[in-house]
């Protein structure tokens, strides 16, 4: 993209950061995003309101996006489609009958269900050639859905407009599992499948089985759907040509139906012993890329956060309790359980990781019953914070795990833990040979 | 928005910085580049707390202390604002290993002359392995911004984009581009040389070679400290302690370089001979 071509787009992050940042350097900082690290215009704009600490709930210009382009909560989106079909229905909410919209909309890249929930004065008919403005996404059983709310504007357009729907890959992307971004489409690779399952869901009102699992290559693995039975087994290499990427909580996964061409191949690749080995990866590339399946990071552990240690949960929701009241169901009777939330930094980045009661309980050396013993005597539960951090502040440690992304950065549920012991003589030799080697 | 990295950043290079920048916006982070382009908002150091004091009142309390590295001392100050990080300082006792995490400061008495310091989010004590662990993660990244900035001084045009293509980090490369504009004459064999001493630090058979070379003290050198040391006490006059500004005019009409009395300012604080009752003022004790 070009600067005349971002232009708006500047513009409007300058109005959602309240002017406080110049169009120059906004401009910079866009097309860094977009041309550097092609990174898709909408999380690009998203990000650097965040950075700049504005909120980006306050963009108005949604990015035009072909409908396969589209990904799971995108909170802004503009699209240009034609109405495949459009049915009404009334639904009950909060005890109320409320007429709603539904039905599939389409371009020459996809067809995607959509539901429009303000039905007043809008006029849509089969066959309409339509421009939606700020419409949001979200995922329903796997699949990508349209939504028209109060903000969205609905405009008619001149049948050309869109042109027919054409299946089959548009663009080939090779791609490696470590280069996947939200929003890609014609992709091609190769990857072993490391796992998989098979499940029932309903796509436009029939069921359908899909197949998703695990996918590795040598940079790393993710997460696969394919939505139609290609007679894939787990160890089969597979060649994709044609598939798409979905993002879960930032987690890329690999979809591919239809449209794709996939082949099971039978050429060199790492063995599924060399692929499920969970590659160490930098904080910095794991926030470049959103989130990552089966990570490992190594780090300095710098902070066990306020909410670790000994903690009490709803019975209902395990929602965390807070002065013996959840926020949902009010004063219960909480259940015990230990974690810790910890910042875990390896001089590239931070990352937050979450210890789940049993890892807790490893650290501490102690069961949680004898924690909660010990906040008794000492009438508080910060004790076991106390403990926790004593031990764990300043150690170097490994974790694994998944990792997702939110608008707070980074974070991993940790799987497995360990504190390091590392070898700094023989590290330190080798790099003063290769030095001294140099000169 | 995203956490700020925490640096891991040796004294000697840190010091060095004359840089500070901040990026636009009222509430935005400001920067400490070093001449090494590592662009600082936040920092963790390991080493020997030397000293811990409360410059202070008890009920408003100041807690200043000094980190050594092998290459230099990290300046350390946390007051109500810091009130966590405050209270583990006081509990120290020097010397102790230590780790501390936190923001880097600046202080800068007149245009063009600036002194950074950390302000800490995060102090406590560590082992020895855990000092050692840290000089060598601290020598992996010093040596990757040694070989960006070599890279960058034969690129011409120098550009944030060429340095990508070569494989750096966007982070790194920012840092770098800036460091290359604002650092004139930088001497990137002076930080291959600091690399090469902190390696050395780490391995046993360098180590006593390393007290052999203390032990032969430079009798010129010597006369340059008394020399110093005379300047300092005579500049003090008001009992606050002479000024750094003033330290650097007296020694140079001495014929004492900078860089040199740097290194013989250190060596008298490491003696004990002089200290600092405030950043950028000694007194000869
Ligand atoms: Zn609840």
């Amino acid at each position: 993209m070009d600067r005349e071509q971002i232009a708006p787009h500047v513009e409007d992050i300058k109005r959602a950061l309240d002017d406080k940042v110049s169009e120059d350097q906004i401009a910079g900082e866009l097309e860094n995003y977009l041309n550097v690290y092609r990174v898709p215009l909408d999380s690009a704009k998203r990000s650097i309101v965040r950075k700049y600490g504005g909120n980006p709930a306050g963009l108005q210009v949604g990015v035009q996006k072909k409908l396969a382009e589209l990904a799971p909560n995108e909170p802004s989106v503009s699209l240009l489609a034609r109405v495949v079909s459009v049915n009404p229905k009334e639904i009950q909410v909060n005890g109320n009958a409320k007429n709603i919209l539904y039905g599939i909309l389409g371009d020459d890249t996809a067809t995607v269900p959509f539901t429009a929930w303000e039905v007043e004065n809008l006029e849509m008919e089969k066959g309409d050639t339509v421009r939606v403005e700020n419409a949001y996404t979200k995922e329903y059983r796997g699949q990508v859905q349209i939504n028209f709310g109060n903000r969205t504007t609905i405009s008619p357009e001149s049948p050309e407009a869109v042109p027919p729907f054409t299946p089959g890959p548009a663009t080939v992307r090779p791609a490696k599992v470590a280069d996947l971004r939200e929003g890609f489409g014609g992709v091609s690779m190769t990857v072993r499948i490391l796992s998989l399952e098979e499940r029932e869901v309903m796509v436009e009102g029939n069921k359908k089985m899909v197949y998703s699992g695990v996918m590795a290559d040598e940079t790393g693995k993710a997460q696969f759907t394919a939505w139609k039975d290609y007679g894939l087994k787990e160890g089969d290499v597979l060649k994709i040509e044609g598939g798409y990427i979905r993002t879960w909580r930032g987690i890329p996964q690999l979809n591919f139906d239809e449209r794709a061409e996939v082949n099971i191949v039978d050429e060199d690749f790492p063995s599924m012993d060399d692929l499920k080995t969970s590659p160490r990866i930098w904080i910095e590339d794991l926030i470049e890329r959103g989130g990552a399946v089966d990570t490992t990071v190594r780090g300095i552990l710098v902070d066990v956060k306020e909410g670790s240690g000994l903690i009490y949960r709803c019975p209902e929701c395990r929602r965390v309790l807070r002065k013996n009241a959840c926020r949902i169901h009010g004063e219960v009777e909480g259940e015990a359980d230990l974690r810790i939330k910890a910042v875990i930094d390896d001089g590239s980045g931070a990352i937050t990781a979450i210890f789940g009661r049993e890892l807790t309980e490893k650290f501490l050396n102690k069961s949680m019953d004898v924690c909660i013993d010990m906040a008794k005597e000492a009438m508080t539960h910060e004790v076991v914070r106390d403990d926790l951090a004593d031990m764990l502040i300043a150690q170097p440690i490994e974790v694994q795990g998944n990792v997702t992304r939110d608008d707070f950065g980074i974070m991993m549920i940790v799987n497995s833990a360990e504190v390091l012991k590392i070898e700094v003589e023989k590290e330190a030799r080798e790099m003063l040979d290769d030095l001294e080697g140099l000169t | 928005m995203i956490r700020e990295v925490a640096w891991r950043v040796f004294a000697g290079e840190y010091n060095d910085s004359s840089y500070v920048y901040t990026e636009g916006g009222e509430r935005a982070p400001s920067y400490v580049v070093t001449p090494l382009g590592a662009r600082i908002n936040r920092l963790l150091v390991v080493g020997v707390i030397t000293e811990v004091e409360n410059i202070a009142t008890e009920e408003e309390p100041m807690w200043r202390a000094r980190l050594e590295d092998s290459t230099g001392t990290f300046y350390i100050s946390a007051g109500q604002y810091q009130p966590e990080a405050a209270q583990q300082l006081a509990k120290l006792e020097p010397p102790v290993f230590a780790a501390v995490m936190g923001k880097s400061r600046v202080y800068s008495p007149e245009e063009g002359t600036i002194y950074v310091s950390i302000r800490p989010e995060m102090v406590t004590k560590v082992s020895e392995d855990l000092r050692d662990f840290w000089v060598l993660e601290a020598c992996k990244n010093l040596r990757e911004r040694i070989t960006a900035m070599k890279e960058a001084q034969q690129m011409d045009p120098l550009t944030k984009e060429g340095l990508i293509a070569l494989g750096y980090k966007e982070r790194l490369a920012d840092g770098i581009v800036r460091a290359k504009q604002h650092y004139l004459d930088l001497e990137v064999d002076k930080y291959s040389g600091m690399l090469i001493d902190a390696l050395r630090y780490l391995l046993p058979e360098f180590r006593e070679q390393a007290d052999v070379k203390e032990e032969t003290v430079d009798e010129e050198k010597e006369d340059k400290e008394t020399d110093v040391l005379k300047l300092i006490e005579s500049l003090d006059k008001n009992g606050k302690g002479a000024s750094w500004e003033d330290i650097l005019k007296g020694a140079k009409k001495a014929g004492i370089k900078k860089d040199e009395l740097e290194e013989i300012a250190n060596e008298l604080l490491d003696k004990g001979l002089v200290y600092e009752p405030v950043l950028g003022r000694m007194k000869k004790i």
